[in-house]
């Protein structure tokens, strides 16, 4: 099922590759062809936005005490650093758009700012995941720390219409819902992020068991500490 | 390269191999663990 489900993602993800490179028109005032990193930077922003939202409902799923269950935990952590990897992404294809459209690598505007804010944010979390702790202690922490992070996300999205500055607003979810893209633009960019978000099952799938192998282990490893340690003490009298 | 083609094609790259780097990191990890994992269980 899973090598299917995969199958199914790289034939989106070639098809969507297709259509961006060879199938959709270049525009001039989008960079001529760098317009075709768009698909994939829509994609990119798309899958930071839904893989912080898991791994913010996760965490709310941990603080409840009714609903508290190391899944949540692990989900939540799972989410997060691909969602850090694909803001990573957005963040650098944004960079090589902007470059050759605005004539500018880095500009401080308000989406780029609050983005890489974001992107911060969240490595903060990881290394947050890292510190020693149980675990119990370790999901309360991340869980208030991701909700923490969490603010940010809607700031990133309304940036553009609160502060108007060189960013452009939303092709599709600006105020006036007023779709500015069409044809073989609008189809590609469609798949683009429907296959994007098949990749991000995927990874996340994949990411969800490691990170249970790797609780698996620490637990285990803390276990045989424990045994050595009361060995020791029953051999060396007190 | 003409059109900014050299920045697609960047991005393009760019893109595909961090993914298929991190899928990669993933699997590999997993199969040592799963090993590390299963060979402690044995002893």
């Amino acid at each position: 099922m899973k090598r299917i489900y995969l199958a199914a993602t790289l034939v989106a993800l070639a098809v969507t590759a297709f259509l961006a490179l060879y199938v959709t028109p270049p525009r001039e005032n989008q960079g001529f062809q760098a317009v075709r990193l768009l698909y994939l930077h829509v994609p990119c922003a798309w899958l930071a936005y839904l893989a912080f939202g898991v791994t913010a409902l996760a965490s709310i799923l941990w603080l409840i005490p009714r609903t508290r269950n190391t899944t949540w935990d692990l989900l939540a952590g799972a989410s997060a650093e691909i969602g850090v990897v694909f803001t990573a992404l957005m963040l650098a294809v944004g960079s090589l758009w902007g470059k050759p459209t605005w004539g500018t690598w880095w500009e401080w505007d308000a989406r780029l700012t609050t983005t890489a804010i974001l992107f911060f944010l969240y490595l903060g979390y990881l290394a947050l995941r890292r510190t020693g702790a149980t675990s119990a202690e370790r999901g309360t922490r991340c869980a208030i720390a991701a909700l923490i992070a969490a603010c940010d996300i809607p700031i990133v999205h309304f940036s553009v219409t609160w502060w108007q500055t060189l960013h452009q607003q939303g092709t599709v979810f600006n105020p006036n819902l007023d779709v500015k893209v069409n044809g073989s633009m609008a189809l590609t960019l469609v798949l683009s992020v429907l296959a994007f978000t098949m990749l991000y099952g995927y990874l996340l799938i994949d990411r969800f068991q490691l990170a249970q192998l790797e609780e698996g282990r620490e637990e285990r490893e803390l276990q045989l500490a424990i045994a050595e340690r009361v060995r020791a003490e029953e051999v060396v009298p007190a | 390269m003409s059109q900014n083609w050299g920045y697609v094609v960047a991005g393009y790259a760019l893109t595909t191999g961090t993914l298929v780097a991190y899928a990669a990191w993933i699997k590999l990890r997993t199969r040592r663990l799963k090993r590390l994992l299963s060979d402690e269980g044995r002893d």
